[in-house]
């Protein structure tokens, strides 16, 4: 602390004592004995405390307070005055003396005094001090608000980017969430080469490296300090692309691309650099994966059984996959109705323009004609396409193939139909058992033989008819393969009609054989031929017991051969069919015999020549007789 | 006087269950092949009950039926139909439908019950 004091008084004496007492509390005493004298020492000392008399020649002490206090207003001028004095002494507080001690100067008074000035020296340094810190303090304060706002705006600016990114990744592959996979670390560089914001990615790979050299994280040359991407940045001021090896927090090593890009300041200096770094077997990878995906997709659009097309309002054709193209003369660009049932205009209740107009999923079914001409059943389901403010712009249209599905339904009503009615045959059938059972049973308990004989005949003929029905219909079961061999066709002639000769000749009916003996050989599958021609011979015999008009029944069988063919012949003279007979003769479960019939065996037989590649021909009136011709081919 | 049951059934063995079962019940019976041969006897013989298969050749059952119920001299015969097919429905106001297989003596309860 400054502890000079200039003492003014024109007295000798009391400069003498005064400046001892001064000098004792510890002051550098300085002393004038005028004002003048006391400015110039003033203004060469600059001392902070002045004490000074009032009356004094040449300068009065009033004159040097108001140039003191003029000059340097902080020193503190203590003013003595005479015994009442006292305008004087007020005069001067007037302007600005911090106090005033009488003669003669009383010590303790003086030091009150000096006190006083020391204290408004020292409150005054301590206010300039307050003054001068709190500015610091606000600069400094402020210096850390401006940076954390840096800060803040570049990490907003690093997220901004990294959404950007996303919501580009998001555009390109429709939604894949793909991005957070994306090995894409993004980072923001400062001037002395520090990182000072990172995205996610780059904390989770890497590590966090806020505040770490720029160079850290890259191997070799580019991971020293001056070779780095955001140095080389910083240096050329222009964005670089650069290959590096980069290592992971986890210490393996991986290749990445580097982009880089400087953002300059207002004055054009580049403040910082932003660096892009990929991971280039993972970018392989995913493109890869990418690759198959599409690959898989576009595999699937053309693998499914179905057609499927893309079409836009006007119904015209965008894309069609390959089933579609191999069924139909597709052109894209041409009109649906146009291809897919050669029409000139839009089909009414077209599930597509549904779909345009309610955005949902349409379903119908249609009957399209592809190339071979056919009609075809198809079903079809469309989907809307939106673009991606949501509008839709195509509509996707997939059609399955359901003739066959549709054929086999019908087929499959019709066989409901008709087991239905075979059903009914066999209760029948268990009626007669039943019947025969009865007529057994009480004529024994009656001792009646000949009921018993009835009984008896009943069953056997209830049996018989069971089992043709049980052949037939395990022969109609079973899918059969031919097993055609060389057949002698006398041979096999003669065994056919042995077969049913016995049976024939019990019913009355004459079975007249006509062979010629020159017949050679013919590939067939003998034992399916047999069955159907004893099937046709039992229908025979049939039709001539049911005639009850004419009084003999005779069926001719004959064998003879054509030109590239062998004609079997058997006719009857029986009851003969109508037309509608003969048209449904071959039709299954057909059967013009009520009870007896099962409606299998001349579909059966029917089948059996016609895999054979020949036919049988039927020539038929009613009360005349039948006459089935079966040809086949040698 | 016995009474007497028209049976008309393509099947011969069925004629000659249903022949044994009436018989045996104290029933005359005569029987029929077929819907002409039936038509003819319900006139000759004026049974007091037809028993009628709807199912056998010619003509189709349930317009046979029709035709039976029509006819004046048959009007007012009641007719049991015994079939192996389902046809309640067409032949509604007959006394009986019974389905074969059937059990004889559930079929005589209902002969009894009709015609005594």
């Amino acid at each position: 602390m400054d502890n000079k004091l200039l003492l003014v008084d024109d007295e000798e004496g009391i400069r003498k004592v005064l400046g001892i007492s001064l000098a004792d509390l510890g002051y550098e005493v300085l002393s004038a004995e005028n004002g003048e004298e006391a400015l110039e020492i003033f203004r060469r000392e600059n001392p902070p405390i002045v004490l000074t008399d009032i009356k004094m020649p040449v300068m009065d002490g009033i004159e040097l307070l108001r140039k003191i206090k003029d000059e340097n207003p902080d020193t503190e001028v203590i003013m003595i005055t005479g015994h009442g004095d006292m305008e004087l002494a007020i005069k001067s507080l007037k302007y600005r003396a911090i106090d005033f001690v009488t003669k003669p100067i009383n010590d303790d008074i003086l030091e009150i005094a000096l006190g006083r000035a020391h204290e408004k020296i020292h409150m005054r340094q301590k206010l300039r001090d307050y003054t001068e810190n709190l500015e610091a303090l606000v600069a400094e304060k402020s210096a850390q608000l401006v940076e954390i706002e840096r800060q803040v705006a570049v990490g907003q600016a690093v997220e901004g980017l990294a959404s950007m990114l996303r919501n580009l990744a998001g555009d390109l592959e429709g939604g894949l969430a793909y991005f957070n996979e994306m090995p894409c670390f993004v980072s923001i560089h400062n001037p002395k080469l520090e990182i000072v914001a990172v995205n996610q990615l780059y904390t989770e790979r890497l590590g966090d490296k806020v505040g770490r050299g720029s160079w850290e994280v890259y191997q070799g040359k580019t991971g020293t300090r001056a070779k780095c991407p955001a140095a080389v940045t910083f240096k050329t001021g222009k964005g670089q692309r650069t290959k590096a090896s980069i290592k992971y927090a986890g210490g393996q090593e991986a290749p990445v691309i580097v982009h880089t890009a400087p953002i300059r300041n207002q004055s054009s200096e580049v403040e910082l650099v932003v660096e892009i770094s990929a991971d280039i077997t993972e970018v392989k990878r995913l493109q890869e994966e990418l690759r198959q995906t599409q690959q898989r997709y576009q595999q699937l659009f053309d693998e499914v059984p179905c057609y499927i097309s893309l079409q836009d309002r006007q119904y015209r054709l965008l894309a069609a996959n390959r089933q579609f193209n191999d069924d139909f003369d597709v052109e894209l660009g041409a009109y649906c109705y146009e291809v897919y049932k050669h029409r000139d205009e839009p089909c009414p209740n077209c599930p597509v323009a549904k779909t345009f107009e309610d955005g949902r999923s349409h379903q119908s079914e249609m009957v399209v004609t592809p190339k071979s001409g056919e009609q075809n059943n198809v079903l079809i389901w469309t989907a809307p396409i939106k673009n991606a403010a949501g509008k839709i712009t195509r509509v996707m249209e997939m059609s399955t193939d359901i003739t066959e599905i549709r054929e086999l339904q019908d087929h499959l009503s019709s066989l409901g139909l008709k087991i239905g009615s075979i059903s009914h045959g066999i209760k029948s059938l268990l009626a007669g058992l039943d019947g025969g059972v009865y007529l057994v049973e009480s004529g024994l308990s009656k001792d009646d033989p000949d009921r018993v004989k009835e009984g008896w005949e009943a069953v056997k003929t209830i049996v018989s008819r069971i089992r043709k029905l049980v052949l037939n219909i395990l022969f109609f079961a079973k899918e059969r393969e031919l097993k055609p061999e060389a057949t002698d066709v006398l041979n096999f002639a003669f065994d056919v009609a042995a077969s049913v000769e016995s049976k024939i000749k019990a019913a009355g009916v004459e079975l007249d054989c006509d062979f010629d003996t020159d017949q050679g050989e013919v590939q067939m599958d003998a034992g399916v031929v047999r069955l159907a021609l004893i099937n046709i011979l039992e229908n025979a015999l049939d039709a001539c017991i049911e005639d009850l008009a004419k009084k003999s029944h005779r069926i001719g069988f004959s064998v003879k051969p054509a030109d590239k063919h062998i004609i079997f012949e058997v006719s009857d003279n029986g009851i003969g069919m109508d037309r509608e007979t003969r048209e449904s003769l071959f039709t299954l479960f057909f059967s013009s015999k009520g009870n007896k019939g099962t409606g299998l065996g001349l579909f059966i037989a029917n089948n059996i020549i016609e895999q054979h590649g020949g036919k049988i021909k039927v020539e038929s009136k009613p009360n005349r007789g039948s006459s089935f011709r079966i040809t086949i081919p040698k | 006087m016995p009474k007497k049951i028209l049976i008309i059934d393509d099947d011969p063995v069925i004629v000659k269950y249903l022949m044994a079962v009436f018989s045996d019940n104290g029933y005359e019976t005569c029987s029929a092949g077929s819907s002409m041969e039936g038509l003819e006897l319900v006139k000759k013989e004026k049974p007091d009950l037809i028993c009628l298969d709807i199912q056998m050749p010619g003509e189709w059952g349930p317009r046979f039926y029709r035709k039976l119920r029509k006819d004046k001299e048959v009007k007012g015969i009641p007719i049991i139909v015994v079939s192996g097919i389902d046809g309640d429905h067409a032949v509604k106001d007959a006394v009986a439908f019974v389905k074969k297989p059937f059990d004889p003596e559930k079929l005589i309860g209902i002969v009894k019950n009709t015609i005594g």
